[in-house]
């Protein structure tokens, strides 16, 4: 089946869960069941995405309307607006080492579905902006938050600071 | 090209979006502006990052087995009548050409399904969105009746920022405020408080497809939309319908300016 790798990886990572990727893909493609034979090329891979997309969101609010929540409550805290951020929190956050996709995972949710899809996925920002059904405006600036969050996040601060990175990753 | 327009094309640059007239001009502001550099550095090591260190999950093979059988079950289930249709388009997709109009078509066929089917759903989805967050505890994210609390809590989730305020002169005391999924979308929700009544305002900037009724009740709930500078409301609530028209009217008329 084309493009099902494609599929599985978006919905894992707006599902964060093996299980709960494996139910929404399924869905997805029942619902695609009769188009999926002409599934070929890349438009289709993104019509494919959409599909996933939109059965991620129902499943959202038929499964997990409160976890919704908690996600915003205590993961988000860690790398959203510094500003809003307890400061002695923050500290704790910054002392324990996280791993990059750890941050990515973290992402609210609009912000990780255009990074997956662009860095992961590698869709151009009109691919995204056809999946996501926002505007492609909207995708630069999702884009550009979602990577400002992760050059925030205590693990990538080197990023921000002064370019670092390039030694860091050397080393 | 001054910086604040740069720092667009920058993001764009290393996703390989530009025109390469575009990336002309880039080029030659970055070789004199030290800090677009910098922040050009800074998003290609970035990427580079998430590219080595972020991974690409595959199917398992055991779902992949597992799929195929359910599909083949399903497409055994489907009943078979389409039969000439289905020789129809094999024919159809012996043409190249054909094959591409077939693509697009089932694109066009989906988005139409998808956008309609979206617009005629939204007034349910809003009232269960209301019902769902009155019965359970999850009613209030962010409990605070200061707008400039509220405010920064929601912008800080959405990639808008939604105006806040507290109509308790009116009787419409702001209790605070959460984030939902209205139309596939998170949207801004502000939670009012009347006499014994919540009030659920969802806040979104306006779709393209939008133009929802205007006024309409179900299943006992009624629901007011409004809108005004790019941004739409839509009101839910058990209270009466011109009660729940009044907070929105005050809404929209603040949000359009004096």
């Amino acid at each position: 089946m084309p493009h099902l790798d494609a599929a599985y990886n978006l919905a894992r990572w707006l599902t964060r869960d093996v299980h709960d990727a494996e139910d929404v893909v399924q869905d997805a493609c029942v619902r695609a069941l009769r188009y999926l034979a002409s599934l070929q090329g890349s438009d289709a891979r993104a019509w494919l995405l959409t599909i996933v997309r939109n059965a991620f969101y129902d499943w959202l609010a038929r499964n997990r309307p409160a976890e919704v929540v908690q996600v915003g409550d205590d993961a988000m805290e860690a790398i959203v607006d510094v500003a809003a951020v307890d400061p002695q929190q923050a500290a704790l956050r910054s002392a324990e080492t996280r791993a990059l996709a750890d941050a990515v995972a973290e992402l609210p949710l609009q912000f990780r579905e255009v990074l997956v899809l662009r860095e992961i996925e590698g869709l151009s920002y009109k691919e995204i902006a056809q999946v996501a059904g926002i505007p492609m405006g909207t995708v630069m600036s999702r884009l550009a938050r979602a990577r400002a969050l992760l050059q925030r996040s205590p693990m990538l601060r080197a990023i921000g600071g002064g370019g670092g990175v390039a030694t860091r990753s050397v080393r | 090209m001054n910086c604040r327009h740069a720092a667009l094309l920058v993001a764009a640059a290393v996703d390989g979006e530009l025109r390469p007239l575009q990336a002309l001009s880039l080029r030659r502001h970055v070789a004199r502006c030290p800090a677009c550099a910098q922040q050009q550095a800074s998003l290609r090591a970035l990427r580079e990052r998430v590219q080595a260190e972020v991974p690409r999950h595959t199917a398992p093979p055991e779902f992949r087995a597992r799929l195929a059988a359910t599909l083949d079950a399903a497409a055994a289930d489907a009943p078979r009548r389409p039969r000439p249709a289905e020789g129809r388009w094999r024919w159809l997709l012996g043409g190249a050409l054909a094959g591409c109009a077939a693509t697009v078509t089932a694109w066009f066929v989906a988005t139409a399904v998808i956008d309609g089917r979206a617009g005629e759903n939204l007034a349910v989805e809003a009232v269960n969105v209301h019902v769902r967050a009155t019965l359970g505890s999850q009613l209030i994210q962010v409990a605070s009746s200061d707008q400039h609390t509220v405010k920064p809590w929601l912008s800080a989730r959405l990639d808008y920022s939604p105006p806040v305020r507290d109509y308790a002169a009116d009787g419409f005391e702001l209790v605070g405020g959460r984030i939902d999924y209205l139309d596939r979308h998170p949207v801004a929700t502000l939670v009012y408080r009347y006499r014994l009544h919540n009030i659920d305002v969802f806040v979104r900037p306006q779709t393209a497809h939008g133009g929802a009724a205007p006024l309409r009740s179900l299943r006992g709930f009624n629901l007011v939309r409004g809108d005004a500078a790019d941004m739409e409301w839509i009101a839910v609530s058990d209270v009466a319908p011109d009660v729940l028209a009044t907070l929105v009217e005050r809404i929209v008329k603040d949000a359009a300016g004096p």
